[in-house]
């Protein structure tokens, strides 16, 4: 089953314009987005690695 | 803690401590050797709690009669001290909302799948993300920027 990605809204000075704007984080398993509302920029993050608590280590695919 | 809110305070912040009573104390000599003063301390002394709060002169009495009514029964001094200043140091919070920004959100977990709050923690060039359930955490790193042209 394909895990919905969260969608979540901050309102934080974009590092672009500088200027307080929400911004849109859209954040799946292997990414993340960000993008200022307002001037567009955007970053784009993407998965590095997971730490597993040890007891569902067994789990672990 | 419960009693405070009740009573209006909005903000204030708890110390806890071992404590000893002048009454505990009587009798005792001891001696100098931080050794023999950790152990008296862990033998007598019992648990107590510092509750510190700043609140408006004028609601003073109000909150300590509330207080009192919810204490009542049980061990307590109160102590009223006036403030000549408060100095109230902030980071810079424009720099600090631009380095990292923190965000809760309850959805299912990716590892144990349940519908619990996922802190997300985002900087300028890596994030994480870990479930208040499982303490699984996945980290991510940048991987580049875009600009829009309009
Ligand atoms: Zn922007
Ligand atoms: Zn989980």
């Amino acid at each position: 089953m394909a895990i919905e990605k969260w969608k979540l809204e901050k309102g934080a000075q974009c590092y672009n314009c500088g200027d307080a704007t929400i911004h849109d984080i859209v954040v799946d398993e292997y990414s993340i987005k960000i993008r200022c509302r307002e001037c567009g920029f955007s970053r784009f993050y993407t998965f590095h690695m997971v730490d597993l608590p040890a007891k569902s280590e067994n789990t672990k695919k | 803690m419960n009693a405070l809110v009740d009573a209006g305070i909005t903000g204030f912040y708890v110390l806890e401590y071992k404590g000893m009573s002048p009454q505990d104390w009587k009798g005792f000599a001891i001696k100098e050797d931080p050794k023999s003063a950790i152990s008296l301390i862990r033998d007598y002394a019992t648990d107590a709690m510092l509750i510190c709060s700043v609140v408006e002169e004028e609601r003073t009495d109000e909150i300590v009669e509330s207080v009192m009514k919810a204490l009542e029964g049980e061990k307590y001094t109160i102590l009223e001290v006036p403030i000549r200043r408060i100095i109230v140091n902030y980071k810079s919070e424009v720099q600090e909302r631009a380095e990292t920004w923190l965000m809760e959100k309850k959805v299912p977990c990716f590892y144990c799948g349940e519908n619990a709050v996922q802190r997300i923690r985002i900087d300028m060039n890596k994030a994480k993300i870990w479930c208040t359930n499982c303490g699984a955490a996945r980290y991510y790193l940048i991987k580049g920027v875009e600009k829009e042209e309009n």
